[in-house]
């Protein structure tokens, strides 16, 4: 048997021979699970919402206080599923905002619309609930569980609003 | 019984004890309370009763014996006037927030929603009982 010495020492001769080129680099990053993919549309969801109630403020600065603590807890809920993600080679936790609609023409609307997306949050985070990892499954649902306080508060305050 | 299915039964009665000592502490919670709070208090009691009956079903058709409530339970802190009521009454809501975490970590799709929904009943309620929200319901803080 060749001893390491000896196979370090004929191993280019046997490259030469075999007609063998450099090992071929890979070209293109791996795609990712299909569980990382759908945590990253949750941490895009989550960047969404965020804009969201930064532009309901930004529009209506009286509602800032009754808003600041729901924003405030979107804002633990990214900082969470960003840090649950491995950055698989080559592809980075989006920080991009996807969806920038209008706000509502009147502070009453734009609660509408922030409960809308609360609700809408929540469906999206149920259905990803399966094929998640167990502890996966149970931020999301936890998340969920506290959209779902959001959509409670929201209600109690366009109530306010109305009865003005 | 598989490891799965062993999972599920375990999951399932973390959430029944959980329950079990609803259904006693929101007794007390009532029994400080008048006017609208008691009303809600009686109607979280009902709820409790409802969902023990429930986990005590699913149980049973999964071969287990249902785990049973104590005769008495602990209270965590001293109950003497509405206010502490009405902690104990969040307090009750989180634990069992808390306990349907559990059965959202279990490797079956209905169960996993399940316990999801009952994880935002319970922090509806305590959200309703203290006037304020947390982040990330049932999770250790």
């Amino acid at each position: 048997m060749l001893s390491r010495r000896q196979l370090l020492g004929v191993s280019p001769l046997l490259l030469i021979l075999c007609g063998c080129d450099k090992p071929a680099v890979l070209s293109a990053p791996p795609v990712p699970s299909r569980q990382t993919q759908v945590l990253l549309d949750a941490v895009t969801a989550e960047q969404n919402l965020v804009w969201l109630y930064d532009k309901a403020s930004a529009t209506y600065p009286q509602l800032n206080g009754a808003l600041t603590t729901l924003r405030a807890e979107h804002a633990a809920h990214l900082a969470q599923l960003r840090a649950t993600v491995v950055e698989p080679p080559g592809k980075h936790v989006p920080t991009t905002v996807t969806q920038k609609p209008a706000i509502g023409k009147t502070q009453h609307d734009a609660l509408i619309q922030l409960r809308g997306a609360e609700q809408g949050a929540v469906t999206t985070l149920m259905g990803r609930l399966n094929g998640a990892s167990p502890p996966l499954a149970q931020l999301y649902a936890s998340i969920a569980a506290s959209e779902t306080t959001h959509v409670g508060v929201l209600n109690a305050l366009t109530a306010r609003i109305s009865a003005k | 019984m598989s490891s799965a299915n062993e999972a599920i039964v375990t999951a399932l009665q973390g959430a029944l004890a959980a329950e079990h000592a609803a259904v006693y502490g929101f007794g007390v919670v009532g029994s400080m309370l008048s006017g609208a709070g008691e009303t809600n208090a009686r109607n979280a009691w009902l709820a409790h009763q409802s969902q023990r009956d429930n986990l005590e079903a699913m149980l049973t058709g999964l071969g287990a014996t249902p785990v049973a409530a104590s005769p008495a339970y602990s209270l965590p802190f001293p109950v003497t006037n509405a206010q502490s009521a009405e902690h104990l009454a969040t307090t009750i809501e989180d634990g069992l927030t808390r306990a349907y975490l559990g059965v959202v970590a279990v490797n079956d799709a209905t169960l996993r929603t399940f316990g999801a929904r009952m994880m935002q009943t319970c922090a509806n309620r305590a959200t309703n009982w203290s006037g304020t929200t947390v982040a990330f319901p049932g999770m250790p803080s």
